[in-house]
């Protein structure tokens, strides 16, 4: 589509902007962290990664991002089938609160689950006598977590329910579908795409998520450090060929997920084509 | 319809709903006999859509009561009240071929694999659709998932067929021959149907029987003949019809005041329009008018004259001797319905009551 004559200057000097930009800003930091990781050989790369807490720190942030993932599936999925297929009070207070955690630090997000259920909590008294920790524990983390991810998935889903509006569900029900069947076999099927580009997204900010998780962890090396923590850990012990190494470990699962993301968005538009 | 002494399948009674602070039915009261095919016709937001949804159980009425073959259903759901509604846009699984579409409600039903393919086809070749089972909705045409949802729908063999706008999102040409179609399968089918549509021509043109609803009121319920030549509201005979108001019927000839009211509704084939030296069959009650415009209407002319500052229709052969704009002509008006407040009757010229006097 030509739209003005000799555009060609303008199109060259804006890939340039960006190119210029990507590199200063993404690009060199990344070749930075994969030099910096192997500058005292690869020995001492594979040394780091393979540290018992590093291996911990990892399989860590593994659980906790797919508990959280999980948790706002079912969230997400809940709260975007109320907001758009239901008309009830309150509707826009709710679809509010469910940006909030975009909207707050996560360091408030972090306090404020200490303050919940810390020691001066109304509720700590009840969850000790069940034995239950969450502060500066793995639970503390994963609530922190689901609570920073929680928008990601509803917010895919949203769009897409209401571009399809309630006709074809009230068509099911109409024929006596129940909920499920209409779920399974109509919902579902629309919405598949955006929920795993939710759910790509949600993993995404879950690994890397580090100021709720700070407040609420401990930093309890080996039990409670995730990988972003146990980064500035090494980091600010100077380690850091560690760090950079451990930051390869954090950099490399993050281009699994944008590789995912690039296939998903692909197929997703493909058949929201097809299917119009 | 109200009239006739036929059963009624379909009967709501003192119907009210609301839309928060909207009255979107009145008072509403219908009554429809078995195997009739019968149109809600109104302007939009005139209510028919809220009163369609409601027999189908997608909305509850505040008051009154929905009887279907004598049993109330206000509290029976949508899927056990024996009806197949097809939705405006059709809303197509589409993520499902048009064979699963049209077993969707066979297999909610549990019914047999092997019965629900007996009926897909049996359906299929009903609406001439036969080879595109494994297709989905996006590939078909307008008109092909206009059919597609009506083989949906009567899957099931539903007693009543809902249809919200059928013909709505079809293009005009492959609308007329659905009109046609739809009306044909109707009846063959013999199944009660009520269809909702603001298009008058088809309302018309398809139905049996036409409500014609406006601001949440039902204002007439009849055949499109009587609709037409009786109406019972100064609405109904505005809506249906080319009717064109006219602000001082007194002072055409031979037209007198009703109970002080001057207003009235013309339509063009109340009219007639002569060339001068034609031969009149009323040549005292017709008086001159100027031709103000002529419109091509391919079968034939629209003539529109202007007559005590009222700018009447006429329809006009194209075989007829042609007129041109400025033209003085005659022009002799049969009759008109005069509008008095909330009442409407029909008022006609009086050389013809005359005439029927002598003969």
């Amino acid at each position: 589509m030509k739209i003005r004559k000799n555009n060609g200057l303008l199109k060259w000097v804006l890939i340039i902007i960006s190119f210029i930009f990507l590199a200063v800003f993404l690009i060199l930091p990344l070749i930075y962290i994969v030099v910096s990781a192997l500058r005292e050989g690869f020995s001492a790369y594979i040394a780091s990664i393979t540290d018992e807490y590093a291996v911990k720190a990892t399989l860590l942030t593994l659980q906790v991002t797919v508990i959280a993932v999980i948790v706002n599936t079912i969230f997400g999925i809940a709260a975007a089938w109320c907001l758009t297929k239901f008309a009830f009070k309150g509707k826009k207070v709710i679809s509010t609160f469910i940006d909030l955690p975009v909207t707050v630090s996560p360091i408030i997000a972090g306090l404020i689950y200490v303050l919940t259920f810390g020691r001066q909590g109304p509720i700590y008294s009840i969850l000790d006598g069940w034995g239950i920790q969450i502060i500066f524990a793995v639970p503390g983390i994963v609530l922190a977590t689901i609570f920073v991810t929680f928008p990601f998935i509803s917010r895919e889903l949203i769009p897409v329910l209401t571009a399809q509006g309630t006709d074809e569900e009230e068509a099911a029900a109409l024929m006596g579908a129940t909920t499920l069947r209409i779920f399974t076999k109509v919902t579902l099927p629309h919405i598949k795409w955006a929920l795993l580009y939710g759910a790509v997204l949600c993993t995404a900010r879950a690994m890397g998520e580090f100021g709720a998780v700070s407040v609420l962890s401990g930093h309890l090396r080996g039990k409670t450090n995730t990988l972003p923590l146990y980064i500035e850990l090494l980091y600010q012990g100077y380690d850091f060929t560690g760090a950079f190494a451990a930051s390869s470990l954090l950099v490399i699962m993050a281009v699994i997920i944008l590789i995912l993301r690039l296939i998903l968005e692909k197929r997703g538009k493909k058949e929201l084509d097809i299917c119009k | 319809m109200g009239e006739n002494n036929e059963q009624a399948y379909v009967e709501l009674k003192n119907i009210n709903k609301h839309f928060k602070d909207f009255h979107a039915s009145k008072d509403v009261n219908i009554s429809i006999p078995k195997g009739r095919l019968v149109a809600l016709l109104g302007p939009s937001g005139s209510g028919k859509t809220t009163i369609l949804r409601m027999i189908a159980g997608l909305e509850q009425p505040d008051s009154g009561e929905i009887i279907i073959d004598g049993r109330v259903v206000n509290n029976v759901p949508g899927s056990e009240r024996g009806i197949g509604f097809v939705f405006q846009n059709y809303a197509l699984f589409r993520y499902m071929t048009v064979y699963d579409n049209i077993a969707f409600g066979l297999r909610v039903k549990k019914v047999p694999e092997n019965e629900i393919k007996d009926r897909v086809m049996e359906l299929l070749s009903l609406i001439s659709c036969e080879g595109l089972e494994k297709r989905y909705p996006s590939e078909l045409s307008g008109g092909q998932r206009q059919r597609v949802a009506f083989a949906r729908a009567l899957a099931p063999n539903p007693q009543i067929l809902l249809l919200d706008e059928p013909f709505a999102a079809i293009d005009a040409k492959v609308r007329l021959e659905l009109r046609t179609w739809l009306r044909e399968m109707i009846t063959k089918l013999h199944i009660t149907s009520i269809f909702v549509t603001h298009d008058q021509d088809e309302a018309i043109e398809v139905a049996d029987d036409i409500i014609v609803t406006n601001l949440g009121r039902v204002e007439q319920a009849g055949t499109p003949r009587e609709l037409y030549s009786d109406p019972a509201t100064p609405f109904v005979a505005r809506f249906i019809g080319n009717s064109i108001p006219v602000k001082n019927f007194d002072r055409f000839n031979f037209f007198e005041k009703k109970n002080n009211s001057v207003t009235a509704i013309v339509r063009p084939e109340f009219v007639s329009v002569f060339k001068k030296g034609e031969n009149l069959r009323y040549p005292k009650s017709s008086e001159e008018a100027v031709v103000e415009d002529i419109i091509f209407r391919g079968s034939n002319l629209e003539i529109r004259v202007r007559l005590h500052d009222n700018l009447l229709s006429s329809v006009r052969s194209i075989n007829e001797p042609a007129i041109s704009v400025g033209e003085k002509v005659d022009v002799f008006i049969y009759r008109l319905f005069v509008i008095d407040g909330d009442d409407i009757s029909l008022v006609s010229n009086r050389t013809l009551n005359a005439e029927s006097v002598v003969i």
